[in-house]
């Protein structure tokens, strides 16, 4: 094995094996913020190479900072490898909201928070409205794209947080052009995020998963339903 | 067409009420669609004799109503029944009708209706009768004040003459089809064609003059006037003529049958629905608000699934508002705001300066949230969110879309969508597209019109289960129930007020979720 020094030299190490240099041209020259999975790029190199080659390769191309692992958000088994200069694009790592290959739960709940805040501060608020009022509120060091805050409001509409509403250019909705898209605040009903406990749901059987196994005078039944005896435990 | 546990629940009231005989030919009914009494013979068992009193109690009760149809070419058919479905279920609802009542009407209009109830249909000298057995010291029934008391309840339509026993249902020809449906106050949407049932209630209902009126002793009263009148020279035809109508003035009013008028009250329970549900949305002023535009325009309703309301200025809402209590606070202002209140949310209509209820959208919401409430508590919040998507969007969404807009991790949300749709809550799709690979995706969607009755078989469902769940504990304890109150010592206390406790917590519920199965069927 010879760790001859290559003379022209894009890449930033000049201390490659012949075989790190190899593998690290696979992986830079596929498409670039996509990186490429561990056994396609096997299957790429010209020439067929023992796995604990390959591996010592990558691992020795990590330790140099010159390639990064990324988790594919669609399958975390498949790890992908990347050049280091490059973003994994949105289909791999998931996007914005995504940390490590999961939703970043945490700072989703802190960007719908502040969304929500924003709004019962505004009364009505558009979608810049929101953006800039956030922004002007510093609560976050980077700045959110419109489109990100667009996610976010959409998912606080989706806990019923929040209505859409459509302005029509008087009294709460005078400044805002009729026909834009607004956000209010639900006044009631939505109490904390929890939607109002409904007629059926309030009984056993209205929010019972074996429901459909349940018979009158079946092995589930109302008579030996455990749901009840608990709800009928005075 | 009915659902399984539809049909299970009908059949349990029915049981209930007038035992396993009577609910066997109901039953029978239900599966089977209209008979003749020869076929429900043969598929119950049963003998002539208690099958035709069967039929007698499910009629007299407005549970069944006997129907002829015209053959093109020869004699009437043999007579047939058909079950009527709603007026089962209208049974476990009497106590909100005389709530209702009580609300807007003295005793004596409560209990006449409680006499209607109990019995099903009676004649006015049947309610006379009635009320003099149940006489109190100091509170004497004279029929004159019944009769104003009938009066009453039937020009408010909550009691009406009783339908035609056997009427002609004639076949609806292929021209007359949409002609038919179009004028039809029992369709559902125009276009969805008549199930029998709605045929025959249409075709035994009397006329909408003859079924809201009373008919009195006027005209016996008046031929007694004339014949005393003209006592010096009665000529024999004359007094032939003014005994013959007095005769008939007199057989009329004994042999006219009334009943409740279901519709009457479910068309207030509608009302009320909507009342409360703008209230928990909004506020009391905009309940004040509604309830003032449904006092002002409820007699022009036709049906009881109306659309909207009739338009009303905000001059003519203020003037209703401030008629009650509650509104007689409200200015102007109050009353406009309130309206843009209800404008936003659509539950009214507002152009050229006239406001319309929008009855479908307010029960269309109130629907959606008692779905999504039990999509919540059953399955979950991440659930709770991709129901709501799917439900708005209305259309099929690929799996991944609803994962990245719904902010649900990726690997969680084919799991939530296989139960969400394994129960029936959401359609599939497959979608496999051919390529470089073959790929296949997921696309799911809410389909309103299965899901909703899907999600109404499962409250006939609870229902039946509730109406279970208290025979068995109430048979548990009989006994004990049945101990004199001094001999409920200690431990037999105790389970005395456990048994009072569970049976006011399972009535009231089963009171409950009624008001969801008004939502979902008879609104």
């Amino acid at each position: 094995m010879s760790k001859r020094k290559r003379p022209d030299s894009n890449a930033p190490s000049d201390s490659l094996t012949d075989h790190e240099r190899l593998i690290y041209d696979v992986i830079r020259s596929n498409k670039q913020d996509m990186g490429i999975w561990t056994r396609d790029m096997k299957r790429e190199l010209k020439v067929n190479l023992p796995d604990n080659i390959v591996t010592k390769s990558i691992k020795s191309l990590q330790n140099k900072s010159l390639i990064k692992e990324v988790v594919n958000i669609h399958n975390k088994g498949k790890k992908h490898l990347m050049a280091v200069e490059f973003e994994p694009s949105k289909d791999i790592s998931g996007g914005a909201w995504y940390s490590e290959g999961s939703l970043d739960t945490e700072f989703i709940k802190v960007v719908k928070s502040q969304c929500l805040k924003q709004i019962i501060k505004l009364k009505v608020a558009t979608l810049e409205g929101i953006s800039d009022s956030i922004k002007r509120s510093g609560a976050f060091k980077v700045d959110l794209t419109k489109q990100q805050i667009e996610e976010i409001v959409r998912a606080v509409v989706l806990d019923n947080q929040i209505m859409e509403v459509k302005s029509n250019g008087s009294g709460e909705f005078t400044n805002i052009p009729v026909g834009k898209v607004c956000y209010k605040n639900v006044s009631k009903g939505g109490g904390g995020g929890e939607p109002k406990t409904g007629s059926s749901a309030s009984v056993p059987c209205g929010v019972c998963p074996q429901i459909n196994f349940c018979t009158p005078d079946g092995v589930i039944s109302p008579k030996t339903c455990v749901y009840y005896t608990k709800w009928l435990d005075f | 067409m009915l659902t399984e546990y539809g049909t299970k629940h009908a059949v349990h009231v029915i049981t209930n009420h007038f035992g396993d005989l009577v609910a066997k030919v109901c039953e029978c009914l239900l599966r089977k669609g209209p008979l003749t009494r020869q076929n429900v013979k043969r598929y119950t068992e049963l003998s002539d004799e208690q099958v035709k009193n069967a039929l007698l109690v499910l009629i007299q009760q407005n549970c069944v109503q006997a129907f002829t149809t015209e053959q093109p070419d020869g004699p009437k058919a043999n007579t047939q029944y058909v079950v009527l479905f709603d007026n089962i279920l209208h049974r476990v609802r009497f106590a909100k009708f005389l709530t209702i009542l009580s609300q807007e009407f003295d005793q004596q209009c409560v209990e006449l209706v409680q006499g209607l109830l109990e019995h099903g249909r009676l004649t006015l000298k049947q309610m006379f009768d009635r009320a003099k057995s149940s006489e109190k010291e100091g509170n004497l029934v004279d029929l004159d004040s019944l009769r104003e008391t009938l009066v009453k309840l039937v020009t408010a339509h909550y009691v009406e003459r009783c339908p035609a026993s056997e009427p002609l249902l004639m076949p609806i020809s292929e021209e007359e089809g949409p002609a038919r449906k179009k004028g039809s106050k029992s369709a559902k949407k125009i276009g969805e064609p008549e199930t029998i049932e709605q045929q025959v209630v249409e075709a035994a209902l009397p006329m909408e003059a003859m079924r809201f009126s009373v008919v009195t002793n006027v005209e016996s009263d008046v031929g007694e006037k004339e014949k005393n009148s003209n006592n010096v020279t009665p000529g024999e035809k004359r007094k032939h003529d003014v005994l013959e109508l007095d005769e008939c003035g007199v057989a009329d009013e004994q042999s006219v049958v009334y009943r409740a008028n279901f519709e009457g009250f479910i068309r207030r329970l509608r009302h009320k629905g909507c009342i409360d549900h703008v209230r928990a949305h909004l506020d009391d002023g905009a309940a004040n608000v509604l309830s003032a535009m449904l006092q002002a325009t409820s007699s022009a309703e036709k049906k009881v699934k109306t659309k909207n309301s009739v338009p009303l200025s905000l001059s003519s809402i203020y003037e209703e508002v401030i008629k009650s209590e509650a509104g007689r606070n409200m200015t102007l202002d109050h009353v406009r705001a309130s309206l843009v209140q209800l404008g936003e949310l659509s539950f009214v209509d507002a152009s050229s300066d006239s406001y319309s209820i929008d009855f479908e959208k307010i029960i269309e919401i109130a629907q959606n949230e008692e779905v999504e409430s039990v999509v919540s508590k059953r399955y979950g919040r991440d659930a709770y969110r991709i129901f709501r998507l799917l439900s708005k969007s209305g259309r099929l969404l690929e799996t991944d879309k609803i994962s990245d807009t719904t902010f649900v991790e990726k690997k969680d949300a084919p799991k939530i969508l296989y139960k969400l749709w394994k129960d029936g809550y959401l359609l599939m799709e497959k979608l496999v597209v051919t390529g470089a690979r073959q790929s296949q995706f997921l696309l799911w969607k809410v389909n309103r019109q299965i899901l909703w009755k899907h999600v109404l078989d499962e409250m006939f469902h609870a229902a039946l289960n509730l109406s279970l769940r208290v025979s068995y504990e109430l048979d548990r304890e009989k006994e004990l129930l049945n101990l004199p109150a001094d001999k409920r010592t200690g431990p037999l206390q105790d389970r005395y007020n456990r048994i009072r406790k569970v049976r006011i917590l399972l009535e009231s519920s089963q009171m409950k979720l009624d008001d969801a199965i008004l939502l979902f069927h008879d609104f």
